[in-house]
């Protein structure tokens, strides 16, 4: 992890997801995973204060160039996603765990919902020349997926659509059933309630015997998460989740975690904590 | 007295450093003032050793924060297993792969720094080579930061509010940004004082940095205990007596009432021969009062200020935003609140004031030392600037090169209104 001056090389919006920055950060580069994030700076001032998570969208170690997805949602989100050719960018990264294939998988499951497509891209770049990659997208309309010119040639792409507008219409979870069946492992990342749905999938299949179909994907699944945060270093404990170990933080023991570790309540992470 | 009950002997720190471990004894075991004075000096000398090699070097820092995350792998939840085994002293230099120098100071001279006196008494008996610490809930154990920078350039850190028994913390949300600063209701969580103590012990000796143990509780006897559990741990110079956390039920009770405030500064001063600061909260309807009680009861030193009380609301969600409903401001938006109570305070007491409250800068961090601080802490402004305390510390070195000044200590205060015959 360093504190790296990143350049922005690149700009591309891509529909209603956000704005898609490619950054010359050879340093980060060298050292990101797929699952890992990098803390942003919005803005040379102290407001707005808090610097920004973004997961890796892309990571080309060889051209030294991270490509982040960064929604122009409030002040500091506006300003990052208004960077532009030459504009320099303030990182703090690598942070946080990533995403592990095993060895033995054969054929991967990616899903992904909204901006939790950026670690899915990277992993669908990352091992489509190893293996069989099968990405699962959801969004709310077209406008929403990730452009399949933008995927290796050898992933297959499935979507779905809430207002079926493209693909299936539905959401990831009406799609899932098959996939899982054909999967060895599944990585995913998206918003809580997509993840919790996919934990009500994986605590169904734990409960049943072996020959349920998807179970041992499903048993196998790692998923990144999101958390309001702070320092992203570890020391302010704002984003801790509750897991199977106790508190976690999103930032450290995080942002990837077995699906089987972290607690859900009502499709959101379950309340840490207690008040006095 | 009542709070003896708790004298039961828990785990001792196992991972110590022999050496620092028998030289904190032997401070304690000594009365005077003067006693700590020296301690303080000798952790600086241990903080120039652990720094010396390559100080140029960027990397070097990160990978001495690396081994120290390796060692501490307990603190991650996923990375388990049982603690490794102590280095033996300060033979950790060796193993971190640094030269050792005869010269304690001969890691220095690279920094923009060297050769300036920053040297300041942030407490009574506490001298810190600079007037710069970083301040409570925003720097971890300190090992967290030390993969990116030489924690061992800062005055001294102060860590992690710690309790007496091990705090899970509040619900979510726990942050949220404001303008200018963020509130946060993170409600101390922490392992404990004795997994405290177990853990960051040999870590601080390796770090080489003053440590400055922040007490939080809920009774007298709860900031005794605190005291008790961590007296002996390797790199602690000083507690910080947090009787103003408005994120926990009652933990700014006793900042906001003098008598209460002066019996937790007396309980505590009985345990420990080492300097005790009490961290003011400027939600106490008489802060001047609190600070000037604690300073009576025999504080060494006072914090000012812990954070203002805050709200967000989530228009969308027709609820406040953090957990707790309520938090705690910090950041720039607060620092005008510091200063001012900085600058009443300074002529109410005669112990020395750390000023926090949103110090960004040099600029920032010399308004409060004009107001009457003879020190500083980098809090929030690290979340954004992970870099900031050291620009502190350099801008100040550089500050007191320009003005020609013998030291920084010349501008303590240089702002107060000349005392009335």
């Amino acid at each position: 992890m360093i504190l790296e001056d990143g350049r922005v090389i690149a700009t591309a919006e891509i529909g209603q997801l956000g704005t898609v920055l490619r950054v010359a950060a050879p340093g980060v580069a060298g050292q990101a995973r797929a699952g890992q994030f990098v803390h942003v700076r919005p803005g040379p001032s102290f407001d707005p204060l808090l610097r920004r998570p973004y997961s890796f969208n892309r990571i080309d170690r060889a051209a030294g160039e991270i490509e982040l997805i960064v929604k122009a949602l409030g002040a500091g989100g506006d300003w990052i996603a208004a960077r532009r050719e030459g504009d320099r960018l303030d990182l703090l990264g690598p942070l946080g765990s990533s995403f592990v294939i095993q060895r033995a998988t054969r054929n991967l499951l990616l899903v992904a919902g909204g901006t939790g497509i950026a670690p899915m891209r990277v992993l669908a770049e990352q091992e489509s020349g190893r293996r069989n990659v099968t990405l699962l997208m959801g969004g709310r309309s077209v406008a929403h997926l990730w452009p399949s010119d933008r995927l290796p040639a050898t992933v297959e792409y499935v979507t779905t659509t809430e207002d079926g507008s493209f693909g299936i219409e539905g959401r990831v979870t009406d799609a899932i059933r098959p996939l899982l069946e054909w999967a060895d492992q599944v990585c995913a990342c998206g918003p809580w309630p997509m993840l919790a749905a996919l934990g009500r999938l994986r605590d169904e299949a734990d409960r049943a015997p072996g020959t349920y179909p998807g179970r041992v994907a499903l048993l196998e699944t790692q998923i990144a998460v999101e958390q309001h945060m702070g320092c992203a270093m570890g020391v302010c404990r704002a984003c801790v989740i509750v897991t199977a170990e106790g508190n976690a933080r999103v930032c450290r023991e995080g942002p990837v975690f077995a699906l089987g570790d972290v607690r859900f309540a009502d499709g959101e992470p379950a309340t840490v904590g207690v008040t006095d | 007295m009542p709070w003896r009950r708790f004298r039961k002997k828990v785990e001792r720190p196992i991972d110590v450093s022999k050496s620092i471990e028998e030289s904190l004894e032997d401070a304690a075991d000594g009365e005077s003032e003067e006693d700590a004075a020296e301690l303080a000096e000798l952790d600086d000398a241990t903080i120039a050793e652990a720094a010396t090699g390559e100080p140029d070097d960027d990397r070097a820092p990160t990978e001495l924060g690396e081994k120290l995350r390796g060692a501490l792998d307990a603190d991650a939840p996923h990375r388990g297993g049982p603690p490794r085994s102590a280095p033996r002293g300060i033979a950790v230099d060796r193993r971190l792969g640094a030269a050792r120098s005869e010269d304690p100071h001969a890691a220095s001279p690279s920094y923009p720094e060297a050769g300036v006196d920053l040297t300041v008494e942030a407490a009574r008996g506490l001298r810190l080579k600079n007037p710069v610490m970083t301040a409570s809930g925003t720097f971890g154990q300190g090992v967290e930061y030390a993969e990116l920078f030489d924690v061992s350039r800062l005055g001294a850190i102060v860590n992690k509010g710690t309790t007496p028994a091990a705090r899970p913390g509040n619900p979510q949300y726990r942050i949220a940004e404001t303008p200018s600063g963020i509130l946060n209701s993170i409600g101390l969580e922490n392992p404990g004082a004795a997994e405290v103590a177990r853990k960051y012990g040999k870590a601080w000796a390796e770090l080489g940095v003053a440590v400055i143990v922040n007490v939080a509780g809920y009774s007298v006897d709860d900031y005794v205990f605190v005291v008790h559990e961590m007296t002996g741990t390797p790199g602690v110079v000083a507690y910080e007596i947090n009787v103003s956390c408005p994120n926990v039920k009652g933990g700014m009770l006793f900042g906001c009432d003098p008598d209460l405030a002066a019996e937790v500064t007396r309980a505590v001063k009985a345990e420990t021969d080492l300097p005790v600061i009490v961290k003011l909260t400027p939600n106490a309807p008489d802060v001047v009062a609190v600070a000037r009680a604690c300073e009576e009861a025999g504080a060494d030193a006072l914090t000012a200020i812990n954070t203002v009380l805050g709200m967000r609301i989530d228009t969308r969600r027709r609820r406040p935003i953090l957990g707790t409903g309520s938090g705690g401001l910090s950041g720039p938006a607060i620092r005008p609140i510091a200063v001012h109570i900085t600058y009443q305070v300074a002529q109410a007491v005669s112990i020395p004031i750390i000023g926090a409250g949103g110090v960004t800068n040099a600029q920032d961090a010399l308004e409060f030392l004009m107001a009457g601080a003879s020190s500083v802490q980098v809090g929030t402004a690290t979340f954004a600037d992970p870099l900031a305390p050291l620009k502190v510390i350099e801008g100040l070195a550089a500050y007191v090169k320009e003005h020609s000044l013998a030291s920084i200590r010349d501008v303590i205060g240089v702002a107060l209104p000349a005392p009335e015959d």
